[in-house]
């Protein structure tokens, strides 16, 4: 009789696991490997945590998905950030194209932004830089950017990610919940149950860590905002690389091209 | 016949003579047996004569209305010839004119089509005038014909 009561038990768990599993599937797509192998610790019954209220001049989003908005209008990002959703889930992006007299001056100036205001650099190329700065000081960063050259290129993005965020808690309390009864059952479980137990164990907590992990990149992509910095150097009048030709152009034709070219 | 050529207008009869004598041209030059002059084919070409392997030696006239001196002229055309792929400065040393007139001689060596060329320039003003002579040819036909340029060169004399 106890036998048959742990069968149940069990047929039940993995019927909760498989649909649990179904659920993590569908978020594989944005699992980060690097941060998935680093698990945050399990945050059962914590509640979604709030980041503070978006920075002023940029993007609110509103509820229900993922929203983009493009900020490209100064006047714009202020209303929207005077929305009731400002207090949304938010990832901030910003691509900046900037027109400079020399470039390698402009990628320090960047670089130096990103360290004043508690930032680091992410990425830096010949012409471009990534910089990730804390969230609540993303307007500073822009409006400091821009006074380093002509702005040719301005792109402001708001991501509101408050509905994966809560789902994804939601799933992976579910999944630990899982992981517990399974640990639970397998503690009783014979030999042959006790296998697929294990097996089924293996699925959830992998399903776990990814979850994990998606939500510790969330959270980074929330706390510290991207900013992306594109440098053009201003078009500045061509002098002509050549010595005294202009007002000699006989000299052209000096050489033995000139020389030797005889007619038929 | 004799009446016949006394009826020809005068500035025609002016230039055949010239023509025939090479008058018109402020210098003179002699080409030496082994090379025939050309006729005019380029408009920049004083004078321009070449040898059966293709060495050729020609004479350039610019009129400088005076501006520009020797040590000038002789630095914009070397500048110039740096310009030119390839190119290599092999040496340079003075030179004069049959007349006297001191001038500078540029020697280059130049790759064509994998094979070895010789350009020598030389360099010379006189009455607000530029004179460039240039000879070049494959290296090896402007040894054997060097004696012969040589010669030619030493002939030239400027008006």
């Amino acid at each position: 009789m106890k036998r048959v009561h742990l069968r149940a038990a069990l047929f039940l768990v993995l019927l909760a696991a498989a649909s649990s599993g179904c659920a993590g599937a569908e978020s594989a797509g944005a699992k980060s490997p690097s941060v998935a192998a680093n698990p945050e610790p399990p945050m059962m019954a914590s509640p979604a945590p709030r980041p503070p209220p978006p920075a002023p001049g940029v993007a609110g989003g509103a509820g229900g998905g993922a929203l983009l908005l493009a900020m490209n209008d100064p006047a714009k990002a202020k209303a929207v950030s005077d929305s009731p959703h400002s207090a949304a889930m938010l990832i901030y992006t910003a691509n900046l194209s900037l027109a400079v007299f020399q470039v390698e001056p402009g990628l320090d100036a960047v670089e130096r932004v990103a360290r004043d205001v508690g930032g680091y650099l992410s990425s830096r190329q010949d012409n471009s830089i990534t910089i990730r700065v804390p969230r609540d000081r993303f307007d500073d960063t822009i409006g400091r950017i821009e006074k380093l050259g002509d702005v040719t290129h301005r792109d402001i993005k708001a991501q509101d990610v408050t509905d994966e965020f809560v789902d994804l808690q939601a799933r992976l309390k579910n999944a630990y919940s899982i992981r517990d009864r399974l640990n639970e059952l397998m503690s009783k479980a014979a030999v042959k149950e006790a296998l697929e137990i294990e097996k089924e164990l293996g699925r959830v907590t992998e399903d776990i860590e990814r979850m994990e992990g998606k939500l510790k990149l969330l959270r980074d992509q929330m706390a510290f905002s991207t900013v992306t910095v594109t440098f053009a150097p201003v078009a500045v009048e061509q002098v002509q690389d050549s010595t005294l030709l202009a007002p000699f152009p006989w000299m052209r034709g000096l050489g033995l091209q000139s020389l030797l070219n005889v007619h038929q | 016949m004799k009446r016949s050529l006394s009826r020809l207008p005068l500035p025609l009869a002016l230039a055949g003579a010239f023509a025939l004598t090479g008058c018109g041209r402020p210098f003179d030059v002699k080409t030496a047996p082994g090379l025939v002059e050309l006729d005019d084919q380029e408009p920049e070409y004083a004078y321009r004569a070449i040898s059966p392997e293709r060495v050729v030696m020609a004479v350039r006239v610019v009129d400088t209305k005076g501006r520009g001196d020797l040590e000038f002229w002789t630095r914009a055309t070397s500048l110039r010839m740096h310009e030119l792929d390839g190119y290599a400065l092999l040496g340079s040393s003075d030179v004069k004119s049959r007349d006297g007139t001191p001038g500078h001689e540029l020697r280059f060596g130049h790759d064509e089509n994998r094979k070895p060329y010789l350009y020598v320039l030389r360099v010379f003003v006189a009455n607000k005038r530029l004179f460039l002579v240039e000879t070049g040819g494959p290296q090896p036909q402007m040894e054997r014909y060097k004696g012969t340029l040589d010669w030619m060169q030493s002939t030239l004399k400027l008006d």
